[in-house]
């Protein structure tokens, strides 16, 4: 792998880790599947670079793709909470209809960022190579995204929308309201994932309604991959797992393409994607299956 | 103080399962006051929980909690001045939470919650000084999760969790129920001990009649949705289980006692 390509894989992992982060919230914190993240992505994408055609302060811009991306998960939420549709089917039509609103943002496929001033133009003329200032800047605002966030997530308010996804009930009989803490998680939620579409928007120069297929897929892998390799209980080092789970998972794939002698081509990136969570989720039950066997003669589980 | 004013409950209205669970239940228990429920299984006993504690909205009928009417508050509203310990120690925790986390989120019950931490070096030190009343040796294990606890273990943590908001009425669904006799012994005493040292008004649902008897001041006994027995002072110090069986089959005009459930002492 040659530099370039490394740092190219830090690069994009980084952006990810904000859909990881993202990702997180819903499913783990929330426990709520929500793939909304698919459209708010490229949402993000959209609001971010139409808004920099535009000439809007990058800084502005990709706040407002957040906030865009914000009203996505609370359009999911709503569907989810106030009209009882299913989480998954809630968020799936968000998702679809995200598509038609994205090519209306931008008004067409894709929006090229040639000329346009980015968050990162301030930081080109340093000295640094070019592929070395774009992942450096991404990690300063990934690394305060996880502090704010562990903050948050520490937090009575944080502790209590813990308590949603974990127990419901219980949260209620604690005086918790569980329908406002899941409108919130999911506006946070998927406003990170709109984040990660602005910068990479920003970082990659275009903006693409299809670039949004598979986010869901990829920033569960890096939440997998991200709590095997750092199976940590502590609030901010789970969401450290997150953002080092986004980079591993590039690197790797980044490894897997470019040995020849396997022979996969970049189209082939989903596939791979999704045989690793596939197996990544498959393995754990194997383990327990095979620690209940060892434990039956014990009789521990004598049934 | 609890009002409570002919409430009537309906589940699946209009569908073939309809069942109407509250047929006009009315009870006022007076402060400082710790009532036992009783009656056998589909009495309505779970359900007249439910409604005091908001997860099940009265159709009519109405209910007041220290003269506030709440009679349409949700629960969570609601938990406020109510503290809860379910029957099934995993519904009544989080159990992917720590034991402190647990308690924060208990102390916490009808304050808003803001962004300062939910656990400071002086709250830390509170829960540990009032885990430490239990006499578990559980002021150790602050930063376990809830799921690593016994479930006798778990519900004691549940009754401290009821008190740290000082609300002042306590309802417990049966929370001995799923529990071994010795356990069940313990968490009762620690239940009595609980309800006077913080003088707090009481509903116990209970399936054993000799602990609605032994414990508490008053006993009721709910049949087909209506309170078919409400015993208390002199009268329910007389009372022993066969009296009380009897009682209730002839408020109930004779009729015979089916229910296993009502006879296990």
């Amino acid at each position: 792998m040659s530099e370039i390509a490394f740092f190219g894989a830090v690069e994009i992992g980084l952006v990810y880790a904000l859909v990881a982060l993202g990702v997180y919230l819903s499913f783990r914190v929330l426990d709520f599947p929500d793939l909304t993240v698919d459209g708010s992505f490229p949402l993000g994408a959209a609001v971010c670079a139409t808004l920099l055609v535009a000439g809007v302060n990058p800084w502005l811009a990709s706040l407002a793709a957040a906030l865009a991306g914000a009203v996505a998960g609370l359009v999911t939420a709503t569907l989810n909470v106030r009209f009882k549709i299913l989480h998954l089917l809630a968020s799936i039509l968000t998702m679809i209809a995200l598509f038609s609103v994205n090519l209306r943002v931008m008004g067409r496929p894709n929006v090229a960022l040639l000329m346009q001033d980015t968050v990162l133009t301030p930081f080109y003329g340093l000295g640094l190579p070019d592929h070395v200032v774009r992942p450096l800047v991404v990690a300063v605002v990934v690394v305060a995204v996880v502090i704010l966030l562990a903050r948050f997530l520490s937090s009575e308010f944080g502790l209590a929308m813990r308590a949603t996804g974990v127990n419901a009930r219980m949260a209620r009989a604690q005086g918790v309201e569980t329908d406002f803490h899941i409108y919130t998680g999911m506006a946070l939620s998927n406003g990170l994932c709109a984040l990660a579409g602005a910068l990479f928007a920003q970082t990659n120069g275009f903006a693409d309604v299809t670039t949004g297929i598979g986010t869901i897929v990829v920033g569960l892998a890096a939440v997998i991959v991200g709590e095997t390799v750092l199976p940590a209980r502590a609030m901010l080092w789970a969401l450290v797992g997150c953002v080092v789970g986004s980079i591993l998972y590039r690197l790797a794939v980044q490894l897997a393409l470019s040995a020849d002698a396997i022979g996969l081509q970049a189209s082939d990136l989903n596939l791979v994607t999704a045989v690793l969570v596939a197996v990544a989720l498959i393995l754990p039950r194997l383990r327990l299956k095979a620690a209940l066997k060892r434990e039956q003669p014990k009789g521990v589980v004598g049934r | 103080m609890i009002t409570v004013n002919g409430i009537h409950v309906t589940f699946g209205r209009g569908t073939p399962l309809e069942k109407h669970a509250l047929r006009g239940v009315d009870l006022t228990i007076p402060e400082g006051q710790f009532v036992t429920v009783i009656g056998s299984n589909g009495a309505g006993k779970s359900t007249f929980l439910g409604a005091l504690a908001g997860d099940v909205i009265a159709e009519s009928g109405s209910i007041a909690i220290d003269g506030t009417d709440v009679t349409k508050w949700a629960t969570p509203k609601r938990a406020s001045l109510v503290a809860r310990v379910f029957q099934d120690p995993m519904v009544g925790s989080c159990t992917a939470l720590t034991i402190e986390e647990n308690m924060a989120l208990a102390a916490a019950r009808g304050r808003k919650r803001g962004l300062g931490f939910a656990l400071s070096g002086d709250r830390r030190r509170h829960f540990r000084d009032r885990i430490a009343e239990l006499g578990l040796g559980l002021e150790s294990r602050l930063h376990d999760r809830m799921g690593l606890l016994s479930g006798g273990q778990r519900q004691a943590v549940s009754l401290l969790m009821a008190t740290l908001a000082g609300s002042k009425i306590l309802l417990l669904d049966e929370h001995t129920a799923a529990l071994d006799p010795g356990t069940a012994e313990f968490v009762l005493g620690l239940t009595r001990r609980i309800v006077q040292e913080n003088r707090l008004t009481t509903l116990m649902v209970t399936h054993s009649m000799r602990q609605a008897l032994d414990y508490g001041d008053r006993t009721v006994m709910l049949h087909e949705g209506k309170i078919v027995l409400d015993v208390s002072g002199e009268q329910r110090a007389g009372l022993d289980v066969p009296h009380l069986l009897a009682l209730f089959a002839r408020q109930r005009g004779g009729e015979e006692i089916a229910d296993d459930s009502l006879l296990i002492g």
